[in-house]
C-alpha cells in the first residue's frame, strides 16, 4: 500500500466531512423559528424570542455563521450547551466514551459469535444447522432494536427475576463490576441485532467462496477440509466481511440511539435525542459531526484493512 | 415469480408479503370492529372469543387495529421506498451516464450524505419539518437517496460498458435517448432487488419514529406507535406489545426474504 | 394519621377526599433514624438548577432540597414559617412586613440576612431574569431591608395572598453574592439554605446531594445524603425501583400505579390535586361562539369513564370549574352529566342538526392530552360532534396553535391560590389568557377578591365568579389528576404535594441506616 493511496483515501474522508458539516449546519439552520421556542417555553414574549435569536447570531449571513462555526469548531471551542449551560465539547467527551465501551463490548461479541455463525450455516448449507442460523439472522433484522431491548428488558430484568439490572449506569470509576453487570442488557441488545446482520453476510460470503473455482482447485489438490476452510475460504471470505463489519459501524450507531434511550445508559445517543427534543443546536451540530465522523473514519479503516488483505482492491 | 417460489426464502417471503398485503388492501374490510372503538367494559384483555388478539387500554379491538394498521405500515414502507429510489435513481443514472466532473461532484456529495447512519440523518431531518407520518415519510425517503443513488449508478456503470450502448452511441443516439431506452431498463434489476430489501427498513425505521413519538401520533393504528403507547401496558396485557411486534417482523421478514429471493434470481453471484 | 393510611389495601380501595389527606403523613410509630443515603428516580432531565427559571418537575423537587424560601406551602395549602418565622400586613394589605429566621446560614457558611431576601426578589421581579415566580408577584412595588432581619414588601395595589406568592416554588433565595455574578452560574451551582447541598451534578444521570449540617431545623435532616437518578424510559425506572435499586420513584404513571401499589415493601401514595387538562374552547369563532354548542360539548364527556379510560380512577372528575377541592374557596357549581341526546338536542337547536365536524389539537407533550383527545372523540361520537384527533409536536403547538387556535388540548398544574388559578387563563388580561371569554363581570369579582381583606366577602366573590365560570364555560375541565408517587417500605416520610412544588425531604429517615 503506498503512500499515494493512503493520502488519497484520507483526502476523501476529509471532503467528505465538510459536506456532512455543510449539511449538518444547514439543517439547524432551518430550526431557529421553533428552536427559540421551545428553549424559552411558554412563559416566552416575542421580545424575548427576538433577543434570543439574535443571541443565537442568526441575523448575520449564513456562510458567516458556517464559516465561524467551523472555525470555532477546528480550534477546539464547541460552544456551550444552550439547555445545559455546560461546554459542550465535555458533554461530548464523557458521552462518547460511555457509548464507545458499549459499542466495543457489542463488537467483541459480534466478532467472537457471528462470525462462527456464519461460517458453520456456510459449511452445514441446507442442514437444520444452517436454517435456524438464517432463521434467527432473518429474524435479528425484521424486529426493530426497540422491541428487541424492551423483551430483553422485561424476560431478564423482571423484578421478580432480577437477573440483570434493568438499566441504569455506574461509572468505570466507581466500580468496575457494576460498570460491566449495567452494559450486559444494552450490549446484549446490540449484539443480537448485528449478529444477525453479520451473520448472515459471513454466510453468504462463505457459501460463495466455497463455491468457488479457487476453492474446488484446493480441494482437488487434496487438501484437508481444514485447511481448505482456512487458510483459503476463510481468508477470501474475510475481506468482505470486514467490509460488512464497517457496515454495520452504521447500525451500531443507529441502533444504539434506541438502545441508550431504552437502557438509561447516558452515551451520546442518549444525548443526540434529548438535544434533538429540545433544539439543543449546539450540541445537535457537534454530536452529529462527531458520530459522522466516526462512520467515516471506521469506513476508512475497513478500505485500509480490504486493500491489506485482498490485493487486487488495491488499485481500484 | 414461479421460480421465486421454488426458492425456499422465496416461499416463506411471497407467503409472508401476500398476507401482509392481503391486509393493506383489504384490512379495513375484514376487520371485525372500528379501530378506534372503544370498549371500556373490556380493557386490557387477552385473546377471547369476541376480540381475537385482545384489546388495549382503551378496549379497542388489537386485531382490527393491526388489519387497519397495515395499509399505513405497509405504504409508509413502500412510499419511502419508493421516494428514496425515483430520487436515487435520477441522480445516480445522471452521474453515471454523464460521467466526468459531474459524476465526481455527485458522487463525493453522495459519499458525505452516507456517512450520516440511516436513523441519525431521519431523526435530524423529522426534527426540523416536525413530527407526523408525511414528514416522516419524506425524511426516510430523503436518507435513502444517497444510497439508492450510489446503486443506481454502479448498475449504470456496469450496463455502460456493454455492446448495446456502445451500438446506440455509435448510431448517434442522444444522451437522454440512451439514459431512457437503453441503460434504464437494464440497470432496473438490482435496483429493485435493494428497493424491495429497503422496503423493510423503512418500516423499521417508521416505527422506531413512532417509539420515539417522531414519527406516526395518536390516533394512528402504524404498528410502531401502537407498541409505543403499549409499552406502559406490558405487564398487564403482553399482547399489545406482542401482536403489533410481530406484525412488523412479519411484514419487514416479508419484503426482505422476497427482495433476496429476487437477488438470487437476478444476479446468482451476488451483486453486493 | 398513622402509618395504616399508607398501606397499599386502602390505597387500591381509593383514597377519601382531599382535604382530609394532607401530603405529609408522618410514621407514627417509630422515632427518626439518623443517616442513610436516599435514592430518587426521576423521568425528565435535570437540565439546570437556577431555582429562579426552571419549570422541569424533577427540577423542582432539586432545588426544594437545596434552596429555602420566606414560605412553605403546606400541603394543606397554608403558608407556614421557612425562613420568615412572621409575617404581618397593614391594615388595607398594600405592604407586609416578614421577620426572618435568625442563625441561617448558606451551604458555604455565610450568614443569611435580608440583602440576600432584597436582592432575590429584586431579580425576580426583573423581566430580564425570566422567573415564573414573577407572575404571581408582579403586584409588588419595592422590597426594603429593614434591618438584618427584617423584610418590608411594599405593594401597588392590596392583595391579601402575598404569603402564598412569596411561597412561590421560584421565589427561593439565592445569596446577595451569587446574583452579583452571572445567573448563567446558577445552573450548575447552587449555595442555598436547605437541608441538603450539592456534592456533585452530571444532568445526564445524577444528582448528590448530602446533609448541610448547619440546617436551621434542629436534628434535620435526618438523611445523610440524598441521590436522584434519571432514567429517560419509563418501563426501566419502574422496574429499577420494584427490584429495589431505588428508594423512591419521584412520579408514577398511571398505568403502573396498581402494579407498584400491589409490590411487596412498596408503598404507593396518591395525592388529590388540581392538576387538569382542559379542552379549550375559543369563543370569538365559530362554533364555538355559541354557548349552546359549548355546553353541548360539555354534555359529550362522559367524565367518570374519562377518569377510568385515561387516569385509570386515579383522578377525580370535574365540572369545569378550575377551582378543585383543596381550594379554601372552592364553590358548590352544578353537575355535569354525560347526556349526547341533549347535545344533539343543543346542537340543532344552535344551528347544527348535522352535528359538528371540527379538529382537536393535542400537542404530544404530555401523551395524556392526545389521550384524552382520542378519549372524548369517542364519546362526542353519538353527540353528533365528528372530531379529527390531530396531534402534533409540542413546540409546532406553541408557535401555531398555542392561544391562537379555536379548538385544542391544554394541561396545567395546580396554581396555588383562587386568584392565582383565575389569573392565569381566565381573566381579559390573563398570563395565558386563550379563551377570548373576556367577561368584565368576571374580571371585576376576581379584581375585588384579589384586594379585599375580609375572609367571607372573599368567599362570596369567588363563589360567584365561579358560577359564572360555569354558565358560560369557556373551555372543559373534564378531571382533576391526583399526584402519584411511590417509596419503599423502608423510607419513611415520603410524601407528594398537591402542585408537586415541595416535599419536605428533610423528614424523610431510613429504617435501614
Amino acid at each position: 500500500m503506498n503512500a499515494a493511496y493512503l493520502a488519497r483515501r484520507f483526502a476523501s474522508v476529509l471532503v467528505v466531512l465538510v459536506i456532512v458539516s455543510i449539511t449538518v449546519f444547514a439543517i439547524t439552520l432551518i430550526l431557529p423559528g421553533n428552536a427559540a421556542v421551545m428553549i424559552l417555553g411558554e412563559y416566552a414574549t416575542p421580545e424575548q424570542l427576538r433577543v434570543l435569536e439574535l443571541e443565537l447570531g442568526l441575523d448575520r449571513p449564513w456562510h458567516v455563521q458556517y464559516l465561524s462555526w467551523m472555525g470555532n469548531l477546528l480550534g477546539g471551542d464547541w460552544g456551550t450547551s444552550m439547555r445545559l449551560s455546560l461546554p459542550v465539547a465535555g458533554l461530548i467527551t464523557e458521552a462518547l466514551w460511555r457509548s464507545a465501551a458499549l459499542a466495543a463490548a457489542a463488537l467483541v461479541i459480534v466478532t467472537v459469535i457471528a462470525i462462527p455463525l456464519g461460517i458453520i450455516a456456510a459449511l452445514k448449507r441446507g442442514t437444520w444447522a444452517d436454517l435456524s442460523i438464517s432463521l434467527f439472522a432473518y429474524l435479528g433484522t425484521a424486529v426493530p432494536e426497540f422491541v428487541t431491548a424492551t423483551l430483553l428488558l422485561v424476560f431478564f430484568a423482571a423484578p421478580d427475576r432480577g437477573w440483570f439490572p434493568a438499566g441504569g449506569f455506574v461509572p468505570a470509576a466507581e466500580s468496575i463490576w457494576l460498570f460491566l453487570y449495567h452494559m450486559c442488557l444494552p450490549a446484549a441488545t446490540l449484539s443480537l441485532i448485528l449478529t444477525a446482520h453479520i451473520a448472515r453476510q459471513v454466510r453468504s460470503e462463505m457459501s460463495d467462496v466455497l463455491g468457488s473455482d479457487y476453492v474446488r482447485a484446493a480441494r482437488l489438490k487434496g487438501l484437508p477440509e481444514r485447511t481448505v476452510v482456512m487458510r483459503h475460504g476463510l481468508r477470501n471470505a474475510m475481506a468482505p466481511a470486514v467490509a460488512v463489519i464497517s457496515l454495520d459501524v452504521g447500525y451500531l450507531l443507529g441502533g444504539i440511539i434506541v438502545v441508550e434511550e431504552v437502557f438509561a445508559w447516558p452515551g451520546l445517543g442518549r444525548l443526540i435525542i434529548y438535544a434533538l427534543q429540545n433544539r439543543d443546536l449546539p450540541v445537535i451540530q457537534a454530536a452529529t459531526l462527531v458520530l459522522a465522523t466516526i462512520y467515516a473514519l471506521s469506513n476508512l479503516v475497513s478500505d485500509l484493512v480490504i486493500a491489506a488483505l485482498d490485493p487486487r482492491v488495491r488499485y481500484a | 415469480m414461479r421460480e421465486i417460489l421454488r426458492h425456499p426464502t422465496g416461499l416463506v417471503g411471497s407467503f409472508l408479503l401476500a398476507l401482509v398485503l392481503l391486509a393493506a388492501l383489504f384490512g379495513s374490510w375484514l376487520a371485525p370492529y372500528d379501530p378506534q372503538l372503544f370498549h371500556p367494559q373490556a380493557r386490557l384483555q387477552g385473546p377471547s372469543a369476541a376480540f381475537w388478539l385482545g384489546t388495549d387500554q382503551f378496549g379497542r379491538d388489537i386485531l382490527s387495529r393491526i388489519l387497519h394498521g397495515a395499509r399505513s405500515t405497509v405504504s409508509f414502507g413502500v412510499g419511502a421506498t419508493l421516494l428514496g429510489v425515483a430520487a436515487g435513481a435520477v441522480i445516480g443514472i445522471t452521474a453515471g451516464v454523464v460521467g466526468k466532473w459531474v459524476d465526481s461532484l455527485i458522487m463525493r456529495l453522495v459519499d458525505g450524505l452516507l456517512a450520516v447512519p440511516d436513523l441519525l440523518f431521519t431523526l435530524l431531518i423529522v426534527t426540523v419539518i416536525g413530527g407526523g407520518s408525511g414528514h416522516a415519510m419524506l425524511a426516510v425517503a430523503v436518507a435513502f437517496t444517497p444510497g439508492m443513488a450510489r446503486i443506481s449508478r454502479s448498475a449504470v456503470l456496469s450496463v455502460r460498458t456493454r455492446e448495446f450502448v456502445q451500438a446506440a452511441t455509435a448510431r448517434g443516439e442522444s444522451r437522454l435517448y440512451i439514459m431512457a431506452a437503453e441503460v434504464l431498463p437494464n440497470s432496473v434489476g438490482p435496483l429493485i432487488v435493494e428497493a424491495t430489501i429497503r422496503v423493510s427498513f423503512a418500516i423499521m425505521l417508521g416505527a422506531t419514529l413512532g417509539f420515539l413519538g417522531l414519527g406516526a401520533q395518536p390516533p394512528s393504528t402504524e404498528w410502531g406507535l401502537m407498541i409505543s403507547e403499549a409499552r406502559q401496558f406490558m405487564f398487564r396485557n403482553p399482547w399489545c406489545v406482542a401482536a403489533p411486534g410481530v406484525a412488523i417482523a412479519m411484514a419487514a421478514m416479508g419484503f426482505n426474504l422476497f427482495g433476496d429471493a429476487l437477488r438470487d434470481l437476478i444476479d446468482p453471484r451476488g451483486q453486493r | 394519621m398513622t402509618n395504616a393510611t399508607l398501606n397499599r389495601r386502602h390505597v387500591l380501595a381509593g383514597l377519601a377526599s382531599a382535604t382530609t389527606l394532607p401530603g405529609i403523613v408522618y410514621a407514627q410509630t417509630g422515632t427518626p433514624r439518623r443517616g442513610g443515603t436516599l435514592k430518587i428516580s426521576h423521568s425528565t432531565r435535570l437540565a439546570q438548577l437556577n431555582v429562579l427559571q426552571l419549570s422541569g418537575p424533577s427540577e423542582y423537587l432539586a432545588v426544594d432540597m437545596i434552596y429555602s424560601g420566606l414560605v412553605r406551602l403546606s400541603p394543606t395549602m397554608v403558608p407556614t414559617p421557612e425562613l420568615a418565622t412572621e409575617w404581618t400586613p397593614n391594615k388595607d394589605a398594600t405592604s407586609f412586613v416578614f421577620k426572618l429566621r435568625p442563625g441561617v446560614t448558606f451551604h458555604d457558611g455565610t450568614a443569611f440576612t435580608s440583602a440576600d431576601v432584597v436582592a432575590t426578589f429584586k431579580a425576580i421581579l426583573d423581566v430580564a431574569t425570566k422567573s415564573p415566580a414573577r407572575a404571581v408577584l408582579d403586584m409588588v412595588s419595592d422590597i426594603v431591608a429593614v434591618d438584618q432581619l427584617t423584610v418590608r414588601f411594599d405593594l401597588k395595589v392590596p392583595y391579601a395572598d402575598l404569603p402564598v406568592s412569596v411561597a412561590h416554588a421560584n421565589a427561593r433565595i439565592v445569596s446577595e453574592a451569587a446574583l452579583k455574578r452571572p445567573l448563567t452560574e446558577l445552573d450548575t451551582k447552587a449555595n442555598g439554605t436547605g437541608p441538603f447541598k450539592i456534592e456533585s451534578f452530571d444532568s445526564s444521570r445524577l444528582l448528590k446531594l448530602v446533609r448541610h449540617t448547619g440546617y436551621y431545623r434542629p436534628g434535620q435532616p435526618h438523611l445523610d445524603a440524598v441521590e436522584m437518578y434519571l432514567f429517560p424510559d419509563l418501563a426501566a425506572e419502574a422496574a429499577n425501583y420494584l427490584s429495589g435499586a431505588m428508594d423512591v420513584m419521584l412520579e408514577v404513571q398511571q398505568a403502573d400505579f396498581k402494579r407498584i401499589a400491589s409490590a411487596p415493601n412498596s408503598n404507593a401514595l396518591r395525592i388529590p390535586s388540581g392538576r387538569f387538562v382542559n379542552v379549550v374552547m375559543r369563543m370569538d369563532q365559530k362554533p364555538f361562539d355559541d354557548v349552546r354548542v359549548r355546553t353541548a360539548m360539555a354534555h359529550a364527556i362522559d367524565r367518570p369513564t374519562l377518569v377510568d379510560l385515561v387516569l385509570e380512577g386515579l383522578g377525580r372528575p370535574a365540572k369545569d370549574n378550575n377551582i378543585s377541592p383543596g381550594y379554601r374557596f372552592l364553590a358548590d357549581t352544578p353537575d355535569v352529566s354525560y347526556d349526547p341526546a341533549r347535545a344533539k338536542r343543543l346542537l340543532a337547536e344552535a344551528g347544527y342538526p348535522q352535528g359538528i365536524k371540527i379538529p382537536l389539537i393535542c400537542s404530544n407533550r404530555p401523551a395524556i392530552r392526545s389521550q384524552v383527545g382520542i378519549a372524548i372523540k369517542s364519546m362526542a361520537m353519538p353527540a353528533g360532534f365528528d372530531i379529527d384527533v390531530q396531534t402534533i409536536p409540542h413546540d409546532t403547538y406553541l408557535a401555531n396553535v398555542w392561544r391562537k387556535g379555536n379548538f385544542y388540548i391544554g394541561y396545567w398544574g395546580m396554581q396555588a391560590t383562587e386568584d392565582a388559578a383565575f389569573t392565569l387563563l381566565f381573566t381579559t388580561n390573563a398570563a395565558f389568557a386563550d379563551t377570548a371569554w373576556n367577561n368584565k363581570e368576571f374580571d371585576a369579582l376576581v379584581e375585588k377578591a384579589r384586594s379585599s381583606p375580609d375572609e367571607a366577602e372573599r368567599r362570596r366573590l369567588y363563589a360567584e365568579a365561579q358560577l359564572l365560570m360555569v354558565r358560560d364555560r369557556p373551555s372543559i375541565i373534564p378531571f382533576f389528576q391526583d399526584v402519584l408517587t411511590a417509596s419503599r417500605s423502608v423510607v419513611k416520610g415520603w410524601s407528594a404535594h398537591p402542585l408537586s412544588r415541595t416535599f419536605y425531604v428533610e423528614n424523610v429517615w431510613l429504617e435501614r441506616a
